[in-house]
């Protein structure tokens, strides 16, 4: 099964997998090979990527989807990077400010727990980064 | 003596600016390259979330979203325009910024009140000339706009049009379509055009079954798509700028060398000449001076 990972700026990952596990927007979901055709709605958070080889990549995705057809999953997002390069103390910075925006409106507010829920997701990743 | 020598320094001078103009060329080409490739890049971005909302069409769901609805009030506008940090490129920012004022005049008719935003030293020290104030101003995309930095505009401007703050976003930029044809452009960037999303040939070909399960939901699925392709398309809209930017350059830079080069050899043919002359005037002058001697 091929995986692609792509991003606005470019194709971060594409290779022959064997095994891949995205963060759905409720949820973490696996795609083994001749996976049905799927769209969904990633969250942000963590992609596991088990190779040929046996190895394993970590990838940290926000938002986006995931799209499976053919046996090739895309994963579009609009962020992907390496787990360890997530930033500790960016992610808290992040989560920080997401929880100090206005929410004087239901769409305000709807805004508001959109970033909050994302910069808490990047830090949840980060964390496990560092744990790794 | 003195007509060849002021000749002479002319065309060294000319030499000194070709040398300049030619450098510039081949710093715009290779810059340009790397522009185009990262346009297409993005493309094959866009083109995946089209194909994602093709799906989605043909699961027969109707592409209804708040960003996609036309605003009944109007209140107030933002124009968005990208032009370039410097100059020597051409018609490059003053056709943009031409679009962009048209524009600017016929918002400032129809809103309360406009805003702008405006990325390039170029635009904004022309605009302020014309007495416009900004909203916002950046100097820090080149050739190279990332999409971080592109997102973060971005973001901002769709949560403020998320919450009501603005009713409407154009963007002046230029498209690029071809390495040789990109023209100046103002479009309307919120409300989001479907058109950018539904004018897909297939969907309508195998319209009413579509293989796909949507998770969680088509709707759901469609709540995420429309801003990410927002986003897409305003990265696309800084790509293409930087390119038509880079293109630009590298045209009126080529122009420039050549100019440079048809005025050296002239320069020079007449620079011979005038020292032709003198020596013949010198001659004439020694032989004179002899003849009277003898």
């Amino acid at each position: 099964m091929r995986c692609v990972a792509v991003t606005p700026e470019k194709t971060v990952v594409d290779r022959e997998t064997s095994f891949v596990v995205v963060p759905l927007y409720d949820g973490e979901y696996a795609i083994g090979p001749g996976h049905s055709p799927v769209v969904g709605r990633l969250g942000a958070g963590e992609a596991r990527l088990t190779f040929e080889d046996g190895s394993v990549e970590r990838w940290y995705v926000e938002g986006g989807f995931v799209e499976t057809s053919n046996d090739v999953a895309t994963i579009l997002t609009n962020r992907a990077y390496p787990m360890a390069e997530l930033d500790l103390d960016a992610a808290k910075k992040a989560l920080e400010e997401a929880l100090k925006r206005p929410a004087s409106s239901p769409e305000a507010a709807e805004a508001k727990a959109d970033a909050v829920a994302t910069a808490r997701a990047r830090l949840r990743a980060a964390e496990k980064a560092a744990r790794l | 003596m003195a007509k060849a020598r002021a000749l002479d320094k002319r065309r060294k001078s000319i030499a000194g600016i070709r040398k300049i103009t030619r450098t510039m060329e081949l710093v715009a080409t290779a810059q340009f390259r790397r522009a185009t490739e990262r346009a297409v890049a993005a493309d094959s971005y866009s083109k995946r979330i089209v194909r994602v909302v093709a799906d989605l069409a043909r699961a027969g769901l109707e592409i209804s979203h708040p960003l996609l609805d036309k605003r009944e009030s109007s209140r107030k506008a933002v124009l968005l325009v990208l032009t370039a940090n410097r100059g020597m490129c051409g018609g490059y920012n003053g056709g943009v910024l031409r679009a962009a004022l048209a524009r600017l005049e016929e918002l400032r008719r129809t809103y309360d009140e406009v805003e702008l935003y405006v990325s390039g030293k170029r635009g904004v020290s022309f605009l302020k000339y014309r007495g416009w104030e900004f909203a916002k101003v950046f100097t820090n995309f080149e050739h190279k706009p990332t999409f971080e930095e592109v997102d973060e505009v971005a973001s901002e401007l769709l949560d403020r049009y998320r919450v009501g703050e603005i009713d409407r976003l154009d963007v002046a930029y230029t498209k690029f379509v071809s390495i040789s044809k990109q023209y100046p452009l103002v479009e309307t960037a919120l409300p989001f055009a479907a058109s950018t999303a539904t004018d897909d040939e297939e969907s309508s070909e195998n319209a009413g079954e579509s293989p796909f399960e949507f998770l969680p939901s088509p709707r759901s699925v469609l709540e995420e798509i429309v801003p990410n392709a927002f986003k897409a398309k305003m990265f696309q809209c800084f790509l293409d700028a930087a390119v038509g930017e880079q293109i630009a350059r590298m045209i009126a830079m080529k122009a420039a060398t050549e100019n440079a080069d048809a005025m050296i050899s002239n320069l020079t043919r007449t620079y011979n000449r005038a020292r032709q002359a003198q020596i013949t005037n010198e001659i004439v002058e020694v032989v004179g001076g002899a003849n009277a001697l003898s």
